[in-house]
Order: structure tokens, then sequence, then C-alpha cells
């Protein structure tokens, strides 16, 4: 379908009242959720799966589109306020922004902050507007080997790119893939990794584990490490807008790093790493004001914040038109479209055209409730900080065993809560990343579908693999995204540690 | 010191083998699509054995593992195990209430342990807290439909 006429039909859906409420109400609670320290947008998604699954699939997806952007400007107000940035993309944010706050400058932080959200979430949005509909008609020529190869690449580039240490990246991705295996296999039927329990024949279920990962995890290990500190909070002081000079100071890097953002958060590698941080060295180096760098400038929030949200639309991308997850936070929407039965990709556009627009409508009317709901409310988001930590943990206990014991009343589910709770204390003490976990999880079954697809076409020939040339592109960029770092990590240490002998 | 944490190693293999052991049981090859139930869990067994092996060979060489941040934490990382285990005592309180006594006891529960885990001693206050929380979040996705299962299933309510 054209983009002008879609997106003209998703207005029309996204604007009927009852769906504005929803909107509305969406972005209200991702912003409210999404604030509390200790959750991030991925989490936030996950928590309110509940309360969206009874809704009729448009209704939900319009409010799944203001919890998207309302959690991804949440995460960011903890991160300018608290310095802790919830996810990873919101790290670069922190550098600047908590610097900011300190010097009684939050106010502007955040309303830079949220303004480069906005104006990134609508140029990101237009993005996906005109860029969507032609990759899915692209994805209808997309033979089995080349989505095979384009799994193969993101695995690899998330284990890759995420964390400190590839070998636990890699890890932390053959966990997902494991848990991936439980249950019956589609193709033939046969049981696999079920140990005889009944309840895992419909394999695991992806909330369970994303829940219990992030919520589960984060409790157990601040709870053993939590300081009896009162957090360190910076009064909104200096009125909610930013000065002329700030204005002038913003606008372009809210442009760069939109520009930075969208394009590599819509590769299959992309992600939002990358983005905030090339951001923030360009205006580091592009700056008036150098000296300010390290002590609280505003282009270091602007840029990178511009550059988180405009990936985050980016990475809708490959989820709207191939299916491809490439963040925790579109695998949980990923987890969400099935849910309902849909399964994200080309063929979403043809027999959901009004959902998949409505969706994409919403995004922008999500976007603009986001500005007008977070500018006059940033004071009142900032207290919701203040709960006693006590209570927002057991809470978010309470509210995890919703999602869990809510998906099918099963005593099964509650155990692997507490398996992969434990897992994901593990992980965090010992720093591996969490999301190859879940990408692999639900990325790894439907790599094997396409794997065997490609087979069976070719009857067992394994070169089949590589004999598109886009297959054969993906395929040497995976390898070549494993095999570049490495050689270099080896050539580096190997002249380092040359003089210590055989110490190692 | 570096810790050295083998057993990272130890149950990253351990897990690989279970895979592959069950993967084994399990045709590796099919007529038709020639890629049979048992090879993925093979081939992703053998993977997560080879990692487990070079994270102890990492692990014999020293590699630092440090500490996610998050928010919260205080700064000079002091484990309380006493309080890791209230807070699993709380995750695992549901595996042992949630059948016979249901949501809202269980999630009391929870609540109790978890602010305790957080060194909140007011037990009356968080007791009638998690008892309110609970009912009302109970209620309220019950209105919205979803299963979380009788009041106290033990009474037949």
């Amino acid at each position: 379908m054209d983009p002008i006429a879609g997106l003209m039909q998703g207005f029309s859906v996204a604007l009927q009242p009852m769906n504005l409420v929803w909107a509305f109400v969406g972005t209200l609670l991702g912003t409210a959720i999404g604030v509390l320290p200790g959750i991030g947008p991925a989490l936030t998604i996950a928590l309110l799966l509940p309360v969206t699954v009874y809704l009729d699939p448009t209704a939900a997806f319009i409010m799944f589109a203001g919890i998207f952007y309302g959690a991804m400007y949440g995460g960011s107000t903890t991160s300018i306020l608290l310095n802790t940035p919830g996810e990873s993309g919101a790290m670069m944010t922190a550098l600047e922004g908590n610097k900011m706050a300190r010097q009684g400058r939050g106010a502007a932080a955040l309303s830079t902050a949220a303004i480069g959200s906005f104006v990134a979430g609508t140029i990101g949005t237009l993005g996906l507007t005109f860029l969507a509909p032609p990759i899915a008609e692209l994805a209808f020529i997309f033979k089995p080997q080349d989505y095979f190869a384009l799994m193969l690449l993101a695995f690899l580039s998330v284990s890759v790119v995420m964390g400190t240490s590839k070998v636990r990246g890699f890890i932390a991705l053959f966990i997902g893939l494991s848990l991936g295996l439980v249950g019956i296999d589609k193709a033939t039927g046969q049981q696999r990794l079920v140990f005889g329990v009944p309840d895992l024949l419909d394999g695991v279920e992806m909330t369970v584990v994303l829940v219990s990962l992030f919520a589960i995890g984060e409790t157990l290990y601040v709870a053993s490490r939590f300081g009896l500190h009162v957090p360190q909070l910076n009064p909104l002081a200096g009125g909610i807008w930013m000065t002329k000079e700030d204005w002038k100071r913003s606008w372009k890097p809210w442009l760069r790093g939109t520009a930075f953002g969208f394009p590599i958060g819509a590769l299959p590698a992309g992600g939002s790493e990358i983005p905030t941080f090339l951001s923030y060295v360009t205006e580091r180096k592009l700056t008036k004001y150098p000296e300010e760098f390290g002590h609280g400038a505003i282009e270091g929030v602007a840029g990178p914040e511009a550059a988180n949200n405009a990936s985050a639309a980016g990475v809708l991308v490959p989820l709207l038109t191939l299916g491809l997850p490439t963040s925790a936070t579109a695998a949980i929407m990923l987890a969400a479209f099935q849910n309902y039965g849909l399964q994200p990709g080309p063929m979403l556009f043809i027999n959901s055209g009004d959902l998949v627009w409505g969706l994409i409508a919403s995004l922008y009317i999500g976007n603009l409730m986001l500005l007008i709901l977070n500018l006059p409310l940033a004071g009142l988001w900032v207290r919701l900080l203040f709960i006693p930590r006590p209570y927002l943990y057991a809470g978010i206990l309470i509210f995890s065993l919703v999602g869990i014991w809510g998906v099918s009343n099963s005593w099964v589910d509650l155990a692997m809560m507490f398996a992969v709770g434990c897992l994901g204390y593990v992980m965090r003490v010992y720093d591996f990343p969490i999301a190859p976990v879940l990408i692999g999880l639900i990325l790894g079954p439907m790599a094997e579908v396409q794997l065997r697809r490609a087979l069976a076409i070719s009857q067992g020939d394994p070169t089949v693999l590589v004999s598109t040339p886009l297959s054969a592109v993906l395929m040497a960029a995976a390898v070549l995204i494993v095999a570049v770092p490495a050689a270099l990590h080896w050539h580096r240490t190997r002249k380092i540690t040359f003089p210590d002998g055989d110490e190692s | 010191m570096t810790e050295r944490p083998y057993w990272l190693a130890a149950g990253t293999a351990g897990w690989g083998a279970i895979v592959l052991w069950k993967a084994h049981e399990l045709p590796q090859f099919d007529q038709y699509a020639h890629i049979g139930p048992g090879l993925m869990p093979t081939a992703v067994g053998a993977g997560l054995v080879l990692l487990g092996l070079i994270l102890a060979l990492q692990i014999r060489r020293g590699v630092p593992f440090e500490e996610q941040g998050a928010e919260d934490v205080n700064d000079n990382h002091v484990v309380s195990h006493k309080a890791l285990t209230l807070a699993a005592a709380a995750c695992a309180l549901p595996l042992l209430t949630m059948k016979p006594l249901g949501f809202v006891v269980t999630c009391t529960g929870c609540f109790v342990l978890v602010a305790a885990a957080f060194k909140s001693r007011r037990w009356g206050l968080n007791l009638a807290l998690g008892a309110v929380v609970s009912l009302v979040t109970w209620w309220l996705f019950g209105k919205l439909g979803v299963q979380l299962g009788g009041l106290l299933p033990a009474l037949g309510v």
C-alpha cells in the first residue's frame, strides 16, 4: 500500500476518541513505570503486557505505541536525575545529563531530552512510515537462506556488540538458544528438552523469561547490595524551560543524533549503543564549548538522547517488516504480537494493514502526547523516584507475579521464574549481557525453521545458504563481525603478553 | 586477588552436556528437511560445552568480572547474604503457596519478605500494605480479565 494512504487510514483509526484514550493511558503508564528505578523500557512493556492482552488488538497496539515511547522517556529521566541508566542506550545521556542536574540544570536537561526525543521520534517514525512498506515488499523476494543469514548476523552482532566480553555474550546467546529449543519440534512433532514435564511441551514462555531475567534478577541483585543511603536527587531548579542559548545549542545535536540513530537502529545489527556513542563523540568534537564536556554540556544530552529515541524507531523497521527483533525491547514487542496470533513480517502489512498503520499513526500521536505530558509533569515524575525502595521492589515482585502467574497459572512457570531469576542475578554479578538470551530464545526457533526450509528446497545441499547475493553478503558480514575483532584482539594481546613469557 | 569463579564455566558446560545428552536421544537427520529434530540441540549443546571450556581458560588467565551497575546499588558492593537470602525466599515462596493459598496471600508474603530484604523493619505496616496492594492488584487485574485464581483456593473461594 502507498505509505500516505496507509498513514491516513492509520490516523483515521488512531484518532477515534477511544483509541486516543488508550494512547494516553499507554503514554502515562509507560512513563510512570519507566521512571521507576530498576525498570527499563523492555521490562516496562513486559510488565504491562497483561494489561493489554485483553484489549482488542488495534487498541492494544495503540496503547503499546504510547508505552513504548513513554518507557523510553521515563528511562532517560532516571538517567539524568539519578545517574543510573536503566539500559545501555541511556548511558551517554547519563554522562552529561547527571552533571547538568548536579549543577541545578536538571530541568533544562530533562527538557532538551524530552524535546530531542520528540524530534527524533517524529523523524524516526517518518522514516519508518516511508521505509517500512518498500522493505516489506522486498521481503517477499527474500528466500529462506536470506532470512537465515540475516538471523545469523543478528545473533552474532548482538553477542559481540553487547557487554564487555564476547565469550560471555555468546554464552548468553546460547543459553537463550537452548531455552528456545524446549518444547515440541514444530517440523517433526518430537519432544525436545522437555524432561517429561507436560507444561514444557508448549515451549518456554517468553514473558516468563523476560520478567524473571530483568525484574527478579534485578530485585535479587539490588537487595543484596542495597545501601541505606537516600538517593541523591537534584531539585528541578531553574524553571522548566530551556534558555535561548540552550535551544541554540540543542537543535543541531537533535538532528545529528537522529541521523545516527535511525539508520543504525534499522540495521539488523544495529542497537542503540553505537549511535548514542557516535553522537556523543561527534558533539564533543563539534561543540564550541569543549571545556564543558564532562561537566554538564547540554549538547551531550541532546544528541545521544535523540540518537537513542531515533534508534528505537529504527528498530521497529526490521521488527515490523521482517519480524526480526534486534533489541530486548523489540523482542518483547514481538512476543506481544505473537500473543495476538500475529507474526510480524511482510504479510502483516497485507493481512493486518489497519493494525500496523494504526500502530504507526499512534507512534506520532504518542510522541506528541509525551511532549505535552512531560514538560509540565516532569516534577510529578520526579516524585516517583522517592518511593521507598522496600515497597518499590516488593511492588515490582507482585507485578511480576501477575505477569507470570497470569499467563497460564502454571507451577512450572513459577519454578522457572525462580531459576531464571537466579540466573539473572548471576549474570549481573559476573557481567553477562542479558539481551542475547532473549534474542536467542525468540530468534533461535525462527532461524531453525528458515534453515530447514532452505535445505529442504535445495535437497540438503548446504551451499544453498550462500547461493543468493544477499545471503552471501550477509554471511560474509556475519563472519567478519566475529573474525575482525577477534583477530585484532589476538594481535594486540599477543604483543602485550609476549614479554611475560609463559604466564598464561 | 582475582576471583576465579570456575563454577560459571562448569555450569555452562554442564548445561551444554545436558542439552547434548537429550539431543542424542533424538534423530539428527531427517529425510525431508535434512535437519532432524536433534541436530540443533546437538549444535547448541556442543556450543555451550565449548564456550564453557573457553570461559574456564579465561578464568584461569584471570579475566576480571566486574559487576554490572544498577540503580540503587551502593558503590562499595558489599554483598549482604542475609538480604539476598530473604529476597530469594520471596521469589521461592510462590512455589509453595501459590497453589494452596492463592495469589493474595502469596503476594502479601512476598511483599513482606522483599521489604525485609530491603531492611524495612516495620512488620505490621508492611504486612498491612502488602495485603492491600495484593488485594487491589488481584481485584484490578481480575477485572481486566487476567486469570489469577481464587481469593483463597484452599477454602474454595
